[in-house]
This record gives C-alpha cells, sequence and structure tokens, in this order.
C-alpha cells in the first residue's frame, strides 16, 4: 500500500513537471510581446528593452523556465501582468469559491445519482427507472451552455425566484448568500448526474445477473441484504472508475458554468487571463487545474483499490 | 459448542413433521418452458420422480437435458419468463404457489445448492467468512463470535486447511477445490433436509475432482438429507449415487438403483452414454477405441411432438418410435421404470462395435515436425520493495521450465498436467502468442520465431491453435459460414462457391449441419462454439494443430465424436496435433506421445503406450488414479493429492512435487533436484524421480493387483 501511494505520488510529480513544461512551451509560442502588452502599443523601443530587462524576457527559455518552476515548488506563482498582484494571493479566494461550487456537485449530485441509479437498475423497467432514463437522456445530450441559459431563463428571467448572475461581493464568500450556488451547480451537475446514474443503473442490472447474486438469493438472505451486501459493493467498482473519469469533464464543466453566471472562480479567471494576455496567470491556473485532476483521481483510485480486494492484496 | 446445541429449538420443531410416506421431495409431471426473445425453450417436458431422506438421486444427461432447470426449479427459483406445469413438493407441500416469505425461510436452510463453477458463484469483494455468517445469522440468528465459531466448525467439516482463518479470506485467494468446499460448507450451513448439488465437480481438475466426491460420499453418511447430485459424467454417479434418473430432452427416459443401472441399461441412451466412458486403466494402459452417440441432444427449441424424442439418434429406432411416444414408464424386466418400446433389445450389441483409432505406425528416422529444446518461459519480471531498489519482493512465474519435446508429423503429442501445471503456457509460446524467455523451437527443421508476428507466412499457416474458451478464437460478428469459407479460400485458392461446399461439409464432419452456416458465434451452445472453432481450425489446412483443452467443456458423446473426427482427420490429411488435456480418458485415447508438466517441468515423457504403463511416476500415477470409474462397486483409490500446484515463483529446490508427493522420500526429494529416468524397455521413455523405475513399477503392479482384485469385478456386458 504504502509502495503504490509512493508510486503514484512519483507519478503525479512527473506529469505535473511533464504539464508545466507544455504550458511553459505553449504560452512561449504564443504571438505577441509580453513586454509590448503590458506597456501598450504607444511605448518606446527603449521603454520595452528596460521592461524586458526587469521581467527577464531576454534570458535564455530554460533559465525562464527553471525561476518559474523554482518559483512555484516554494509557492510563488509569480505576479499578475494585468493586476500587478502576487498571483498566489489573487488564486486562493477564486480557488475557495470554485472549490465549493464543485464539492457541492460532487458531494451532493454524486450520491444522489448512485442512489437513484442502484434505485433504477434494481427496479429495471419499472415506471421510475423509464421517467429516470428519460431524463437522463436529455441531460446527456444538453451541453452546460444549453442547460444554464434554460434555467436561467426559467427560474430566473421569468419566474425571479433565483438570482441569473452569482456574483460575489468583495471580501465574503458564497456560502453567504447560498441561493446564489443553486443554479450554477444544477448546471454542472446535469450531464455528470446522468453520466453516473446510468453507469450505476448499468452495473446494478449486470451485477444482479451474476451467480453470486443467484447463491445470495438462493441462501434465503432478505433482498435487502442481497441488494447492499452483494449487488451495491460490486456495482460500485466500476461506477467509481467513471466517477474518476469524469472529475475532468467536472473541471471542464467548471469555467463553463463559471462563465456563463459570471461566478468568481478559477475558470472564470482563467478566461479572463486569456483575454487580457496574463501569461503569468494563465500559467499558474492551467498547472492549478492539472494538479487538482491529478490528485483527485489518486484519491478515487484509493477508494476502488480499497473497495476491490484483488488489487488489495495484491 | 456442539453443532446440535446452534439450532435453536424453534428453528426446527416449527416445521410440523411431514405424513408418514410423504417423500422428502417429489416432482410430478414438470415442465418448464421458457419463453425468450428468440423463441419457446421448453426444458423439462414432463419429468416426475421423487427423492427420499437419506438417498443420493443421481441426475445424468448431456447438457441441455434440463437438469439444472430442474435443479434451479426445486428451489422455485426461475426467471419470470419461464412457465412451469405440474408441481414439486416439497414434503408434500407446493414450492411453486408457496408465498415469497416461506420460501426465503426454506431456501438456504432447509432446501440448499452447490454450484457449478464455485468461483463465480462467491461474491468476489466479500470475505468467504463472512458469506457463510450471513446465512448463520438470517436463518439460525447467530451473528457473532456464536457465527465465527459455527463458520470455522463448517470450514473444518468439509475439509478446509486452518479452518479458524480461511474465513478471513476472499474467494479469489482460494483455489476452485477450495472455493468449492466454501460453497459446500455454506451449503451445509443448517443442516439442509434437501442438497442440491449442480455439477460439483465440473470443470474442477480430476485430483481436485476426487477429493470433492470423497466429501459428498462421506456427507451422504453424515448428513440425513436426501441429496440430488447433477452431473453429466457417468463415472462420478457411479461414484456417489444410490439411484440414478437419466434425462433426455427434458424428460427422465430412464431410473434405476445405481448398479442395476450400470450392470443393465434398458435405454438405448443410457447403453449409450455408458460406452462413451473411458474404463478405468489396466496394465495396457491405451484406450485404442472410443464409442460414440452420433448426433446431439432433440433441440429444447422444437415442440413436443407424439414420439420417441431419441428417434433421430437411436440405432434401435422403429417406425412406431416415431408414430407414437413410448408410454411414460414402461417397467423392463428389472421392474424399473424406462421410456422406450424395446427395453429388453438394448443389449452390448446395440451400438455396434466402437471405432479404433487409426495409428500411424512409428517411423524412427522421421525428422520431427516440432522440435522444442530447453523451452523457458516466465511471465512478469522481478520487482524491487522500493521500487528500483530492495530486495526483490516479487519473482516472475515460472511457467515453463526447461521443457524439451518433440513432435512428429501426423502424430500426436497429449500434454496433461493440472490447471497451473504450464500446459496453456507451451502451447501459447509455441503458437508466438507469448514470447518465449529462452529456448529453441524448430518447425520443419525452421526456426520458429518467439512471436507470431514475426513469423513468415508461411510458417503461422502452418500452426493454428484452438482454445479452451472457444469465443477466444471465433470472431463475434461474422456468421460461422463466412469465417469458414474466408480461411479455406485462403488456403486453397478456390472459388467461393466451391470453398462454402467444403465449409459445409467441414462443419458437417464436426457434427453441425449446413444450417448453422449462417448463424453467429454466439447464438450457439459453448459445443457448439468448440466445434465451430475446430472446423475453423481444419479450415486452413494446417501441419500442427494446438488444442488448448479443446474438448474438455463437451459432453462424453459429443466429445467422442470429435476425437473420433480428430483421427481420423489426422490420419487422412496427416496434421500432426499437440493436444492439451486435463482428462485422462481423452489422451489415452488420441496421444502417441505423452508429455506429463507438473510445476513448470517435465515430469515424466515418452510413447503413450510406455507412460500409461508402469513406471509412472508419482505424479502421473496420482493422475490416472484420480479419474472416476463408471463402476459403483469400484473400490475408490487410495491416493488423493490434496491442494493445487504451487505457484511458481521460486525455483524448486529439489523435485517439483515434493510439497504433495504420496511417494516423497524426505529430505532427498525436498532438496535434491531429481534425475531423469531412462525406462530400460524403451529408452524414450523418461521420468523424473529419486526412485529408481524397477521399484516404482513394482510397487504401482501391486497397488493395481490389489485393487482390482476388490474392485474391477467383471460387468456385465
Ligand atoms: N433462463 C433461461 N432462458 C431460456 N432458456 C433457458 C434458460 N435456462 C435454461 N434454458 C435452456 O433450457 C434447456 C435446458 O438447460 P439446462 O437445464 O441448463 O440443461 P442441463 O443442466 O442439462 O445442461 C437448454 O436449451 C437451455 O439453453
Ligand atoms: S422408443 Fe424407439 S427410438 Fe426411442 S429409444 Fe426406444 S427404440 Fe429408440
Ligand atoms: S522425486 Fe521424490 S517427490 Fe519427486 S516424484 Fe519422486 S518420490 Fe515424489
Ligand atoms: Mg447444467
Amino acid at each position: 500500500m504504502a509502495r503504490f501511494l509512493l508510486l503514484r505520488l512519483g507519478l503525479i510529480v512527473v506529469t505535473l513537471l511533464v504539464i508545466s513544461f507544455a504550458v511553459f512551451g505553449v504560452t512561449e509560442v504564443l504571438p505577441g510581446d509580453v513586454a509590448t502588452q503590458i506597456l501598450g502599443q504607444g511605448a518606446t523601443p527603449e521603454n520595452v528593452a528596460v521592461v524586458r530587462e526587469r521581467l527577464g524576457l531576454d534570458d535564455p527559455w530554460p533559465m525562464r523556465y527553471a525561476s518559474w518552476v523554482g518559483g512555484v515548488v516554494r509557492g510563488d506563482l509569480g505576479e499578475s501582468l494585468v493586476q500587478r498582484l502576487p498571483i498566489t494571493e489573487m488564486v486562493g479566494g477564486r480557488l475557495v469559491n470554485s472549490l465549493i461550487l464543485a464539492s457541492f456537485t460532487f458531494f451532493v449530485a454524486m450520491p444522489v445519482a448512485v442512489a437513484v441509479g442502484i434505485w433504477a437498475g434494481v427496479h429495471r423497467n419499472s415506471f421510475g427507472d423509464r421517467l429516470a432514463s428519460m431524463f437522463s437522456l436529455v441531460a446527456i445530450s444538453l451541453p452546460e451552455f444549453v442547460t444554464g441559459v434554460v434555467l436561467i431563463i426559467v427560474f430566473s428571467t421569468t419566474l425571479g425566484w433565483l438570482p441569473s448572475s452569482s456574483l460575489v461581493e468583495p471580501g465574503t464568500n458564497p456560502l453567504t448568500r447560498p441561493q446564489i450556488l443553486v443554479l450554477p451547480a444544477l448546471t454542472l451537475t446535469g450531464v455528470m448526474f446522468a453520466y453516473v446514474m446510468r453507469m450505476t443503473r448499468a452495473n446494478v442490472i449486470e451485477v444482479l445477473e451474476t451467480n453470486y447474486v443467484r447463491s445470495a438469493i438462493l441462501k434465503g438472505l432478505p433482498m435487502r441484504q442481497v441488494i447492499w451486501r452483494h449487488v451495491v459493493p460490486n456495482a460500485m467498482l466500476p461506477t467509481i472508475s467513471v466517477i474518476t473519469l469524469n472529475i475532468g469533464w467536472l473541471l471542464g464543466g467548471l469555467i463553463i458554468v463559471e462563465n456563463v453566471f459570471s461566478y468568481p472562480g478559477i475558470g472564470r479567471m482563467l478566461l479572463t487571463s486569456i483575454q487580457t494576455r496574463d501569461m503569468p496567470l494563465l500559467q499558474a491556473l492551467a498547472l492549478l487545474i492539472a494538479a487538482t485532476y491529478a490528485v483527485s483521481n489518486l484519491f478515487a483510485d484509493l477508494a476502488y483499490t480499497w473497495l476491490n480486494p484483488r488489487i488489495r492484496f495484491a | 459448542m456442539s453443532i446440535a446445541s446452534f439450532l435453536s429449538p424453534a428453528t426446527r420443531e416449527s416445521v410440523a413433521p411431514p405424513a408418514e410416506g410423504v417423500p422428502l421431495l417429489e416432482v410430478r409431471d414438470l415442465s418448464v418452458t421458457f419463453y425468450t426473445p428468440r423463441g419457446t425453450v421448453r426444458a423439462v417436458r414432463h419429468a416426475s420422480f421423487t427423492v427420499r431422506r437419506g438417498e443420493v438421486l443421481g441426475l445424468v444427461g448431456e447438457s441441455g437435458c434440463g437438469k439444472s432447470t430442474v435443479a434451479f426449479a426445486t428451489l422455485a427459483y426461475l426467471p419470470g419468463t419461464a412457465e412451469v406445469g405440474g408441481s414439486i413438493l416439497f414434503e408434500g407441500r407446493d414450492l411453486m404457489t408457496m408465498p415469497a416469505g416461506e420460501l426465503r425461510d426454506l431456501r438456504g436452510s432447509r432446501i440448499a445448492m452447490v454450484y457449478q463453477d464455485p468461483g463465480s458463484a462467491l461474491n468476489p469483494t466479500m470475505r468467504v467468512g463472512e458469506q457463510v455468517e450471513e446465512v448463520l445469522h438470517t436463518h439460525l440468528g447467530l451473528s457473532g463470535q456464536a457465527a465465527e465459531e459455527r463458520a470455522a466448525s463448517l470450514f473444518e467439516s468439509v475439509g478446509l486447511p486452518n479452518p479458524a482463518r480461511v474465513g478471513r479470506r476472499f474467494p479469489h485467494e482460494l483455489s476452485g477445490g477450495q472455493q468449492q468446499r466454501v460453497v459446500i460448507a455454506m451449503a451445509l450451513a443448517c443442516e439442509p433436509d434437501l442438497l442440491l448439488m449442480d455439477e460439483p465437480t465440473t470443470g474442477l481438475d480430476v485430483t481436485t475432482e476426487a477429493t470433492i466426491l470423497d466429501l459428498v460420499a462421506e456427507l451422504k453418511d453424515r448428513v440425513n438429507a436426501g441429496i440430488v447430485f447433477v452431473s453429466h459424467n457417468l463415472g462420478v454417479i457411479a461414484r456417489v449415487a444410490d439411484r440414478v434418473a437419466v434425462m433426455y430432452a427434458g424428460q427422465i427416459i430412464e431410473e434405476a438403483p445405481v448398479r442395476e443401472l450400470f450392470a443393465g441399461p434398458s435405454h438405448p441412451y443410457t447403453a449409450g452414454l455408458l460406452s462413451c466412458v473411458p474404463a478405468p486403466v489396466n496394465e495396457t494402459g491405451l484406450m485404442p477405441q472410443l464409442r460414440n452417440i452420433p448426433g446431439s441432444v432433440y433441440p429444447a427449441s422444437e415442440p413436443n411432438v407424439d414420439a420417441c424424442l431419441f428417434a433421430d439418434r437411436c440405432p434401435m429406432v422403429q417406425d412406431i418410435c416415431r408414430e407414437s411416444a413410448p408410454p411414460e414408464i414402461a417397467a423392463n424386466a428389472e421392474g424399473h421404470p424406462v421410456r422406450c418400446f424395446f427395453p429388453e433389445r438394448v443389449d452390448s450389441d446395440t451400438w455396434g462395435e466402437p471405432t479404433p483409432r487409426p495409428r500411424k505406425p512409428r517411423s524412427t528416422n522421421e525428422a520431427p515436425l516440432l522440435q522444442v529444446d530447453g523451452l523457458h518461459q516466465y511471465y512478469g519480471t522481478d520487482q524491487k520493495k522500493y521500487i528500483f531498489f530492495g530486495p526483490p519482493s516479487r519473482r516472475p512465474v515460472r511457467a515453463n521450465v526447461d521443457v524439451d519435446f518433440a513432435i512428429q508429423p501426423g502424430r500426436t503429442l497429449g500434454i496433461v498436467g493440472e490447471s497451473g501445471s504450464g500446459k496453456s503456457t507451451a502451447a501459447r509460446s509455441i503458437a508466438g502468442l507469448e514470447r518465449r524467455t529462452a529456448g529453441e523451437v524448430l518447425l520443419d527443421g525452421e526456426p520458429l520465431a518467439a512471436g507470431v508476428g514475426d513469423r513468415p507466412r508461411g510458417q503461422q499457416s502452418k500452426v493454428r491453435m484452438v482454445f479452451q474458451n472457444p469465443a477466444a478464437s471465433l470472431n463475434p460478428r461474422l456468421p460461422i459460414g463466412s469465417v469458414l469459407v474466408r480461411s479455406i479460400r485462403k488456403s486453397r485458392g478456390i472459388g467461393k462457391a466451391e470453398a462454402r461446399g467444403i465449409a459445409v461439409e467441414l462443419l458437417e464432419s464436426v457434427g453441425l449441419d449446413g444450417g448453422y452456416m449462417d448463424r453467429r458465434p454466439r447464438e450457439l451452445s459453448g459445443g457448439q462454439q468448440q466445434r465451430v472453432a475446430l472446423a475453423a481450425a481444419f479450415a486452413a489446412d494446417p501441419e500442427l494443430i494446438i488444442a488448448d483443452e479443446a474438448v474438455s467443456a463437451l459432453d462424453v458423446s459429443v466429445q467422442a465424436q470429435v476425437l473420433i473426427l480428430i483421427a481420423e482427420r489426422q490420419r487422412r490429411e496427416g496434421t500432426a496435433f499437440m493436444f492439451i488435456t486435463h482428462d485422462l480418458g481423452v489422451v489415452r485415447y488420441i496421444s502417441d506421445d505423452i508429455l506429463v508438466l507438473y510445476g513448470g517441468h517435465v515430469v515424466e515423457t515418452g510413447p503413450a503406450e510406455a507412460v500409461l504403463r508402469p513406471p509412472w511416476s508419482p505424479y502421473t500415477e496420482a493422475l490416472l488414479s484420480a479419474a472416476p470409474v463408471p463402476d459403483p462397486d469400484a473400490e475408490p483409490s487410495r491416493i488423493r493429492l490434496e491442494g493445487a500446484v504451487p505457484t511458481l515463483r521460486q525455483p524448486f529446490a529439489g523435485c517439483p512435487f515434493a510439497g504433495r508427493c504420496p511417494r516423497n522420500l524426505g529430505d532427498l526429494c525436498n532438496n535434491t533436484p531429481p534425475p531423469m529416468r531412462v525406462d530400460s524397455a524403451d529408452p524414450r521413455h523418461q521420468i523424473l524421480c529419486h526412485i529408481p523405475l524397477e521399484e516404482l513399477a513394482a510397487d504401482q503392479r501391486a497397488a493395481m493387483r490389489g485393487r482390482s482384485a476388490v474392485g474391477e469385478t467383471p460387468r456385465g456386458r
């Protein structure tokens, strides 16, 4: 186990190194000169040269890469070109906001999706199952920005129940006004909920047909026990893999949803940094998102390993 | 605590004692019909039988005859699409009309089941102890320590090693035999009154099968339950059953006490099944001939007709058999029920002469087709404790160690050994599916590359493989016909129409009619798929066919058909075979030479007639004596191998077989690798053992005579 963890952590470090390299490389080849960007089009060549000097832009790229990575390791993500603030400070609050939104989706929607999936699988072809299947089909076929806009039109513009934009007063966090979370969370949940629900349902149906479930039934166990001790643990194994795969999706969805609802999270910041060509910020955010993805994957794998004795004791 | 004290009075006495004379189980005129999207399946057609307390009813027949359906119906466990006619009375009460709650109380407690394929019958994510304890909890209200202790005593009673600790294991950590013991313990947990065993030893190694049968034979005396023992293997039935019911196409066609049935079958089908079973090994060893029942089981998709359902395969068929159904019960001369118009005509000539195996005489100067020298196949690599450093935490599996053999053109090498002994590995290495670790392989004198992809096209088409699992060799999306036609055209360069003709012939030669050309593999039963896989291998006209357990899943009757066909084809086309099987009956018929593997090592090799006669290596001896004997009076042999082939991560210090060898000499065997001894009577016959061959031979002959004096009473026919 310790060995497994060590291996995986090592792997994460390697992954992040590769990603940092890629991120650095991409921003490097993007057109446009950073110094000109900062000073505006009318800047004199002398001024540009001074800024270049100050930012170390004339150093060879390996040196710039090394100093950037070195900074990241020390917790210094650099300085935003636009706002002239340390990125570490800027990102902190935004990251919390995003995590609140994502956790809401992940820890509320996933369990519900799994529960509905189990119910639908056990009551296959019942009215409720068909209903759930129908809804999930609709949810899967609609991209987030469509669901988001539809929800805004219905609940905000028409009914006026919920705010259409999720702006947060500076110095507060979204939890002080939880109603602003509802629409973004619902939007974010849609597709993932449907995927996880359908996957759970399919796995439950498959496991119900195995010989060991037949044995459990023929042992005379109450149905409740057959479902919870024999069907669910085995059906959860592949479901967890799907949830893992969906973490990436969730992060992607987050970016879209934050922008649709003007929610002040990492995703919105990412878009802004692209629009304003704030390269250091963009690099830092990309790296941060990759790290989040890698770490949550590790957790999902740990859960899978814990549930599956074949791997646990191998 | 004694076992009896676990059973609270409430559990037992709440059940009203059945009226005198009511049998434990009475199945009356049972019909089971499945309505599936692909049509109606008549799995059971008007079957009746009874089981009394304390007796074992053997239920035997080819696969698809409805045996398992009968067993599951007895637990009222059938899919919703099934229609059940007739009644199943357990102590006089009809299970089919019983309320769900009462049924649940019976299941697992008074009626319990043991399944084929124990690996899949156990929940993979749950410790086996818990799986037994939950039965105890549900039916007897035991939990915690009491349940754990009771589970341990159950594990002990089914002969599991280390009963107090084995409950902490997960199913995949146990061998197949141990898994089946757990399932049996689970079934015995509440001391059931009726025990249903559906092919409990099918798919296990012969050695394991023998130990499980010992357990069943012992249970029979220990528990006062009625047992229904389902098997397609008459040798197995002979060992455990008191009475036998023979099923064919959903009907019971003969029922008799076991001795009566084996001594004088009265239905041609029973006689046929009996003649398909290999006779026990005697001093001559070989089994030069084989009988078969042509055709296949009357399909369950066919309607009930007013005729004998066996008519199409029956050698005694008369006009009347096709015009009316033989009466439900027409007692034969001895008075036991049989469903045939002419039971008195059944005798040893019913099935005519057995088919002798055509053998190619051995030529001493012919170059071998395949020559294998020093084959090593290791799986995986060294793993260190700290990823790159430290002591090795895991070594590669040494699946084949220094294996040598040769196959001459047109001859068959039989490879035997328990599962895990390295048979399939050898096959996969030769076929190039696995890149060998070391060793030299020559085909027709040309070196054969390790990977199949590196072999020239000509060489590739000379070697074909047929797998244990037929699905592995067939493309699930293509109709069978197009697979065959394609491969025939490729190897012979002929037109489509002509190739189609040959394909139909090939299918017919494996017992399937031309109608199968347009079917897809998944529409066929396992046995049919395997026959198609063989036909597909033949289609390419190879020089060597590697068959890995290719007939193991087939019924004896069909197996015999396929083996006869293989032998015949071999004589005509001169194809060589590398035939891997754990079934010694098959090996004794099909082999010209035999290679016995254990723990990845060759422990015996030589011409079949020499290998099958004493001296045997102690391992070969154990394998041979584990094979079930189709004779109810046969004394079970004494040699039993417990456990399984060890994992092969460490080289053996001494003899590979030392850990399980009944003849182990102690220190010498455990710590010194034995020599490969050469039989003076035939130098090609070699045995890996410390014991001199003369000594082995003398011992083994004496043991065999001792046994036959008690056992092999001359049979009536
Ligand atoms: N659930 C089912 N649905 C449809 N057909 C079935 C089902 N179970 C068994 N059958 C069919 O019933 C027939 C008898 O099968 P089975 O009872 O398993 O025979 P056996 O145990 O003798 O091999 C076969 O044709 C089989 O395919
Ligand atoms: S009734 Fe006729 S066809 Fe049927 S088994 Fe008897 S002899 Fe054969
Ligand atoms: S060498 Fe010893 S352990 Fe090995 S087979 Fe011979 S007697 Fe048995
Ligand atoms: Mg069966």
